[in-house]
């Protein structure tokens, strides 16, 4: 730590440029937390910034690397600083009540942490709604090694789903009215067209049962009406990634959004996905992917000629598109956006929960398990999925999907946009295991529940407030069992240590950070406990997590317990 | 297509009689250059090849000289060594995930038991590329090329994910 130390907040311009040189193996960040002006093209809000900017601030740090980061609080409220994804001791984690108690207006925070691991992150703040506010920002760590990839420049693209309300106003509008921001609710007419459809009785079944759940067949984004930005630009006035024709370009994807998932694609390229969640993965080609909210995936482009290509990420609803421009001459026309798809509605496959049937785990049951449903499955429908049977109403029930992360009959199962390979969770194979495979030591089910009617959501029907902590031991390994009984899909994020998905990979299962779980599935992953101290564990929905979806974890035991009760007897 | 041979493990190749058109570059001389004979072996440049990359990734050589390849994978992944241009490498990918949707490449290793079950229910053989290897983990493959050829050259990876992740190196062609 000497005089000379740099200070490397990035700049999006700078990072954009590929195989950077590193400088020492210390290296001290300073940024602020401000109060700013967020233009989104169609309003303008009040928010919060880092540095004073709507433009994420890049962090780039090396691996191997023990970093010192100044952040100074410019807000007149508390602020905090979560490092997403990255391993560190407990107390740098930036949880306020968790790791320490926050940053205070005014206050400059040193964190002090080694960097442990290389890929794409991000951090953002924990403190009320600053993170949907506008307080996030990317992480690149580069590899101690050569990356088992190739590539000649690179991009952040980061994406956030910007709301003209305040996340507060949000979360008080959602109590009052959990519709509130629901724009495609079912109307009348929907019904009498169903009723032609189905005939009235079906329709209105249907719509009892719809009811009972407290949940529409549109609930797959709470929160809409907003405008999704890429690296802070809007669509009109897009983010540019300039390339040269065959050079090959790592596009780092990052979802910083507090409510939206989406899906990406670049018409007329494919991109080969290397890395999810920081980890890299076996390279798998396709055509598009999903992103949930907090994940990262980096994926490799190669466009062979000169041109402009649109990079987009359309929200998981159906009601938003981002866009930004890859392009080989800014000042080539920039290719239109295409339409929106229809929206997804979801279905009773959707809302069921039969464990045979939810995930990859189950077979082909059927949910009532009686008579030949093979026989009800006719009518004109020739592309029911094996083992699948139509309902009375018309809705599609058990059966596998296509991608046993979604629910068998599931109307949220994406495809691409133009055709060919979608990613799926089934994809991601480990490209070098963190841990070595072995029996989980206990098994701990996680049902993530909520009530719709008054947006309270919570982990085994107990919300936050009301909640024991999850103990864990130091040394064991966890196998986390996540029965999703809600009709959303709930992206868990475990602070601290790995998430390792059982996607029947075995030794090569992918390990993440954050677990996107779909309604009526059930997924496991697991955890080797290696993290002393307390952590945070939460549906990383911000509505979600606030209103309760979230817990606290405690490990307990691990070297620096069983020295400090040995050198302190009275602790024994 | 003369012969089908079960070729030991490490230059086994499976190729589809259906993709003909590549199948024909192993043998006749093409814009990539021909099969060379051992005994006009000039040059012997040994290639590692690593989970996604070679070592090196340009390699010079000579119009008409014919170059021993030898490829050593030192990865934890099946890794090929394929001379060929661009577009070659490209068509020969759908034929690679063939071969991984029928069991036969692993990620790992190359299940000769799938293979056979291939070529008995599809019909096509396994057979020997002339043009490129196709090497299990720890082990070594070999090519001999002759660069007769004036195409803009390429060596590559088809297992499918890795010449698209970067695992490709280039030819320079000196006169």
């Amino acid at each position: 730590m000497t005089s000379g130390m740099a200070i490397r907040a990035f700049a999006f311009g700078v990072a954009a440029m590929g195989l950077t040189t590193f400088s020492a193996d210390a290296g001290e960040y300073n940024f602020t937390v401000d109060r700013i002006t967020i233009d989104a093209g169609n309003f303008t809000k009040q928010g919060v910034g880092y540095n004073n900017s709507q433009t994420p601030t890049i962090l780039r740090f090396k691996e191997g690397e023990d970093v010192v980061i100044n952040v100074t609080n410019n807000l007149d409220e508390d602020t905090s600083v979560h490092w997403h994804g990255l391993i560190l001791p407990f107390d740098q984690d930036g949880v306020p009540g968790i790791s320490y108690p926050g940053i205070k207006p005014g206050e400059t925070f040193t964190y002090r942490f080694p960097i442990v691991q290389n890929g794409t992150y991000w951090f953002h703040s924990h403190t009320g709604f600053q993170e949907p506010d506008g307080a996030y920002g990317a992480i690149i760590i580069d590899n101690k090694d050569r990356e088992p990839y190739r590539y000649d420049r690179e991009y952040v693209i980061q994406l956030t789903d910007k709301h003209p309300h305040s996340g507060d106003r949000i979360m008080r509008n959602l109590k009052l009215m959990p519709d509130y921001y629901n724009r495609q609710q079912r109307t009348l007419l929907d019904l009498f067209k169903d009723a032609e459809e189905e005939g009235l009785r079906a329709a209105l079944a249907d719509r009892s049962d719809w009811g009972e759940m407290r949940m529409m067949p549109t609930d797959i984004e709470d929160v809409q009406g907003y405008t999704p930005l890429i690296n802070g630009q809007y669509s009109g006035d897009p983010f540019i990634a300039e390339f040269k024709p065959k050079e090959r370009i790592r596009l780092r994807f990052i979802n910083s959004s507090a409510m939206a998932y989406f899906d990406v694609r670049i018409p007329g390229m494919d991109m080969t996905v290397v890395q999810a969640d920081g980890n890299n993965v076996l390279p798998v080609k396709v055509d598009e992917f999903r992103i949930g909210v907090a994940e990262t995936y980096d994926v490799i482009v190669r466009p062979r000629e000169a041109g402009a290509f649109n990079i987009l990420a359309e929200s998981m609803g159906r009601t938003a598109m981002a866009r930004a421009l890859l392009t080989s001459d800014p000042s080539l026309e920039a290719p239109e956006i295409p339409e929106l798809r229809e929206p997804p509605l979801l279905t009773m496959g959707d809302m069921s929960l039969d464990p045979a049937m939810a995930g990859m785990h189950g077979d082909m049951k059927m949910a009532d398990g009686e008579g030949d449903h093979s026989k009800m499955a006719m009518g004109d429908d020739e592309e029911l999925p094996p083992g699948a049977h139509r309902m009375p109403d018309g809705t599609i029930m058990g059966g596998k999907a296509a991608d046993p992360f979604y629910a068998g009959g599931s109307g949220l199962e994406p495809t691409a946009a133009e055709g060919g390979k979608f990613l799926s969770y089934s994809d991601l194979k480990a490209q070098k295991p963190l841990y070595p495979d072995r029996e989980a030591t206990r098994e701990i089910e996680l049902r993530l529940t909520g009530n719709m009617e008054r947006y309270s959501w919570s982990l085994n029907g107990v919300k936050y407030e009301d909640a024991d902590p999850i103990i864990l031991q130091y040394g064991e390994r966890v196998r986390f069992k996540f029965v999703n009984e809600t009709m959303m899909t709930h992206p868990m994020h475990l602070h601290g240590m790995w998430s390792i998905i059982d996607n029947g990979s075995g030794e090569k299962d992918p390990i993440k950070h954050t677990v996107s779980v779909n309604p009526g599935t059930i997924v496991y992953m697991e955890t080797e406990v290696d993290a002393e101290g307390q952590w945070a564990f939460h549906c990383h929905l911000s509505y979600h997590a606030n209103s309760g979806m979230f817990r606290k974890v405690i490990v307990e035991g691990g070297p620096e317990a069983d020295e400090a009760s040995l050198s302190n007897p009275s602790n024994g | 297509m003369s012969k089908f041979t079960i070729a030991p493990a490490a230059a086994a190749y499976l190729v589809l009689s259906g993709a003909a058109a590549f199948a024909d570059v192993g043998h006749g001389k093409t814009e990539a250059g021909e099969p060379g004979k051992a005994a006009d072996v000039t040059k012997t440049i040994e290639v590692v090849m690593y989970d996604n990359y070679y070592e090196p990734e340009s390699i010079s050589v000579k119009e008409g000289e014919t170059v021993r390849f030898i490829a050593k994978n030192m990865g934890e992944a099946v890794h090929e060594f394929n001379i060929g241009t661009a577009q070659m490498l490209i068509d020969h990918a759908p034929e690679m995930q063939m071969m991984v949707d029928h069991g036969v490449l692993e990620a790992d290793r190359i299940n000769h038991e799938a293979a056979k079950k291939m070529q008995a229910s599809m019909g096509h053989g396994e057979h020997k590329m002339a043009n490129a290897t196709l090497v299990e983990p720890g082990k070594t493959g070999e090519v001999i090329w002759k660069f007769s050829g004036d195409g803009e050259l390429e060596f590559g990876c088809t297992v499918p994910g890795h010449y698209d992740s970067g695992m490709v190196g280039e030819f320079s062609l000196t006169h």
